[in-house]
Formats: structure tokens, sequence, C-alpha cells
């Protein structure tokens, strides 16, 4: 039992990771129908900026983190959108995709080229104490990263529903038409959350990062399984990718510990696959969840 | 109060409206009546800022608007009724209400507005807190109709307001425009019901291939033969004195 809580709360805080890359890439989907197969790079690209940041740069750690995410907007977010958004979106779904792809090798290989291809020891924000709760061990990172993720996520959330500009960039993703009639700034809306998309990548990496040590090919995971959180929670909900997100963490847990550490990679397809066959527009998703 | 001179405009190349001209008054309800592909649905677009626009003006109290953006329309008192359904579906009445008055700066007058439209329209009351998708099809269309009078317009496009809408509903519906138009707003609407929505209106127009092909009193054009005839499934004999 205290096992099974183990892995549950590790799951869950992992989880709960995979999930602001989820709902980034969920956001990204409603307000411009944007695929972004670099999404798993975007959230391996901050911890490089804290890195060049402090060590390169000396920046105190405290001072790289949250300059880091300001970057993050401005590049992964701002820069990402004027430069492939916007030019291939008017192309279509499928180049705007490819060139999504394109951008995800290219972040890849230019950290592997000018940063390092060996895998790089990360400051983390916590201590790594572990305390005993009922015989169960729980880390403090792994309490500490659920926190900070869950809180991003419903801030976000409130932000959504309880602010003007929130609603607005809803009704921009929720039926565009009508926003423009209504005087909404699209345009604006849209960019916000490319904006909002780079923050939530930049937490993602700064919690991630330590467990994995920061290193090039970090997205490659990272960028498939915010990818199937989101299909398996149902793609055009914010919800959704939270739940799926979480789901995945813990699948992936509990797989590697009571089923098999070498079919560890194949669980989230097999549930991908699931649901796809049996419940495509995902679990909390509908089936026309999007109005045009 | 709105006149189109000369307008030519349309979707990327394509060429809809060929020289639309039309003048109509303040506080009167015009009906803009036409077989399908006329333009009737693109004159709105164009005067709401959504069409390209290539020569021609458009001159809303005697200033050019042609160019101005639809939140600029919208600051000049010009509000836009499209066909179909057009709420934000996952949003509650209360907040769809709210985005019709979006573009105000003075936020403690749209929720004054609000209270006031739901006064108007008792069952947005009752479901304020509904997510639009979930009212019926009528009822979506009155949420539209109250988010347009939100900011007190002074023009207001209305296109097919009729269409799913019950019998009862289209004579309500007709009824608030024609309260508003004695308040001094000046009503343009394009209705497929042509008959029903020329009996209700101060003026009618014919457009035709993008051009206006006749205007003049709705009872005079009711009243017309080649109007019944064109447009009105050719009924005018057995169904109106010609």
């Amino acid at each position: 039992m205290s096992e099974f809580i183990q892995l549950l709360l590790s799951g869950l805080s992992s989880g709960s990771i995979y999930a602001l890359a989820a709902v980034g890439f969920t956001l990204l989907w409603q307000a411009s129908q944007t695929i972004n197969f670099a999404q798993g790079e975007f959230v391996m690209i901050p911890a490089f900026f804290v890195l060049a940041l402090s060590v390169k740069l000396g920046f105190p750690v405290w001072l790289a983190m949250p300059l880091a995410i300001i970057l993050s907007v401005l590049i992964l977010g701002a820069l990402f959108k004027r430069l492939i958004v916007e030019p291939m979106h008017k192309h279509g779904t499928i180049p705007l995709v490819i060139a999504t792809i394109a951008l995800g090798i290219l972040l890849k290989e230019m950290v592997k080229e000018f940063y390092s291809p060996l895998g790089q020891p990360f400051p983390s924000l916590f201590p790594q104490d572990v305390f005993s709760i009922g015989g169960a061990a729980i880390s403090i990172p792994d309490i500490a990263n659920f926190t900070i993720a869950m809180g991003t996520i419903v801030a976000l959330q409130l932000f959504l529903s309880r602010t003007r500009t929130g609603r607005s960039m809803q009704a921009t993703a929720q039926n565009p038409d009508v926003a423009e009639i209504l005087g909404v700034d699209i345009k604006r809306m849209v960019m916000y959350t490319f904006l909002i998309n780079g923050a939530l990548a930049a937490i993602a990496s700064i919690l991630i990062t330590p467990v994995y040590l920061a290193k090039f090919s970090n997205g490659e995971v990272l960028g498939l399984v915010a990818f199937i959180a989101a299909i398996v929670g149902g793609f055009n909900q914010i919800r959704g990718a939270l739940v799926g997100g979480l789901l995945l963490g813990v699948v992936d847990n509990f797989s590697a510990a009571y089923f098999s550490s070498e079919y560890r990679q194949a669980l989230p397809m097999i549930l991908l696959i699931v649901i796809i066959l049996v419940r495509p527009q995902g679990l909390l998703g509908t089936s026309e969840g999007r109005t045009v | 109060m709105l006149e189109l001179k000369n307008l030519f405009g349309g979707y990327g190349k394509i060429t809809i409206l060929n020289g639309t001209t039309f003048k109509i008054p303040e506080a009167s309800i015009t009906t803009v009546i036409g077989p399908n592909g006329a333009g009737k649905s693109t004159v709105f677009k164009a005067i709401f800022g959504l069409l390209n626009i290539h020569s021609g003006e458009i001159l809303l109290n005697g200033e050019n608007v042609v160019g101005l953006t639809p939140k600029q329309l919208i600051n000049k008192g010009v509000t836009y009724v499209p066909q179909g359904r057009n709420v934000v579906p996952q949003l509650s009445v209360y907040h769809n209400l709210e985005l019709g008055g979006i573009t105000a700066d003075d936020q403690s007058r749209v929720k004054a507005r609000i209270e006031q439209v739901m006064d108007q329209f008792p069952m947005l009351r009752k479901f304020r807190d509904r997510k639009a998708i979930e009212l019926s099809g009528g009822q979506q269309k009155q949420l539209e109709v109250a988010r347009a009078l939100l900011l007190d317009p002074k023009l207001i496009l209305i296109d097919e307001p009729s269409i799913g809408l019950s019998p009862n509903l289209v004579a309500e519906v007709f009824r608030t425009l024609q309260a508003l138009r004695d308040q001094g707003v000046t009503i343009l609407m394009v209705e497929q019901n042509a008959k029903a929505a020329l009996a209700m209106s101060d003026y009618g127009l014919v457009l035709e291939l993008g051009q206006t092909r006749m205007h003049d009193r709705a009872d005079v054009l009711l009243a017309d033969p080649k109007v019944g005839h064109l447009f009105l499934g050719g009924h005018i004999e057995e169904d109106a004195p010609a």
C-alpha cells in the first residue's frame, strides 16, 4: 500500500508537469489550429536558457529562472508566432505542422551543437529530502512540483474564466468570427495564447529538468507525452489535457513498477491507441468542441 | 444616416458588389431583398469592415468609413448580427452579453446595460448562468439580438433574424426592432421571409448582382407585381393587391 501511494504521488508529480506541456499544446490548437510538434523542444530549451544565464553569464539561479521564463515567453511565444506560425498558417495546417517538426529538429541540433551534447546538471528549486507518511516515502520535489504545476494550471483556468481578457480569449478560440464582429482584438488574443504557452513550457522545463538533467534530446519524450496527453484527455479542453497529463504520469509509474520497465515507453502508445479506438474525442473532449 | 456610393468589393479577386448605391434615413427600418447570390449579406460585411472594398464610399453620417475595423465601427454605433448561430458556445449567457460591450471603456456602464437588456429579455435573466450552447436556437437568437443592443447602437445590421425561429419569436424580434426604430435606431435587415419583413419595414431595397435594382417605401414594393414575381415566389397575384 505504501508503495502504491509512493508511486501514485510521484506519478502525479511528473504527470502534472506533462499536463503543463499538454495544456499549452491544447491552447495553441484551440486558439490558432497550430499543432506544435516542437512542444517537447519548447520544454527542453528553457532549461538551457537558465544554464546559459547562470553558468555562462554568471547570473544567480534565482534570477536566471525568471529571466529564462521571460525569454521563453518572448522567443517560444512571440517570435515563434511571428516568424513561423503567421507566415505558414496561410498555407494550411499541414505545412505548419511540418514547419514545427523542422523547428523541433533545429532547436535540438542547435543545443547539441552550440551548448553540449552531454546531459548537464540542473539546479533544483527544492531540497531533495524525503519524508515518510505511513511508510510511504514522499519526496519534497514531488510535492512541490505537483503543487506548482497544478497551481499554474488552476491560475490559468481562473484567468480564462474570471477575467474579461480570458473570456475574450475563449471567445476567440470558440468562435473567432463572432469574436471579431464583437470587436475583440482576435490577433492580440491569439498572441496571448502563444505567450502563455511559452511561459507554461518554461515552468515545465524548470520543474522537470532536475529529474532528467538538461539534455538536447529531452524534448523527444516530452513532446510525445504532451501530444498523447492532449489526445487522451480530449484535444479541445484544458481540463482534458490536465487529466491526460496526470493519467499518463501515473500509468507510466505504475507500469514501470508493476508491469515491465521494458514496456514502459510503449504503454502511453497503447493508451493512445485504445482511446482513439474507443473514445476518439478523448476522455473529456466533445466531438464538436470547436465551432467554426 | 448611411449611404453607399458606387461600392465595388468582394472576396479576394471575386467581385460581388458591382457599384452598390443606396441611402437609408435615420430611425427607419429598411429590408434588403433579392435572389440568392445578390450580395445581400455581402453588403453587410462591406459596411462592417469585413470585406475587401475595391472602390466606392460608405458614408456613415457623412463620414467615409471604408477601411475601418469592426471595433472602430462598433465605437461609431454600428452593430452587426450575422445570420446563423453566433453565440460563444461555452460561455454563459451573461458573459456572452458582456462580450457585446467588450469594446467599451466604461465597464460599469456595460454591467448596467446587461441588467437592462435582461429586463427587456427576461428569458436571458432566467438562464444567465447557463452556457449559451444549452439554449434553444430561438433563445440563442434572442441572446444575439440582446448582445447587439448592449452598447446602444445607432445602426443595426441584422441578417436573416427569422431563420430557425418560431412565428411567435419572429414577431417578437420584429416588434423589438420596431421599438428600437421608434427610439431613433436605424435598422438595415436582410430577410428571406421578404413579405413579412417588408410588412414591418419602412423601406425596401431590391438587390440583384450586387446592384440596387429598386428602392422604395416598403408598402410600394409590397404592392409591386414585379417584386412579387421576382422575389416572393410569384404568389403576389394571389396574396397581395397588385
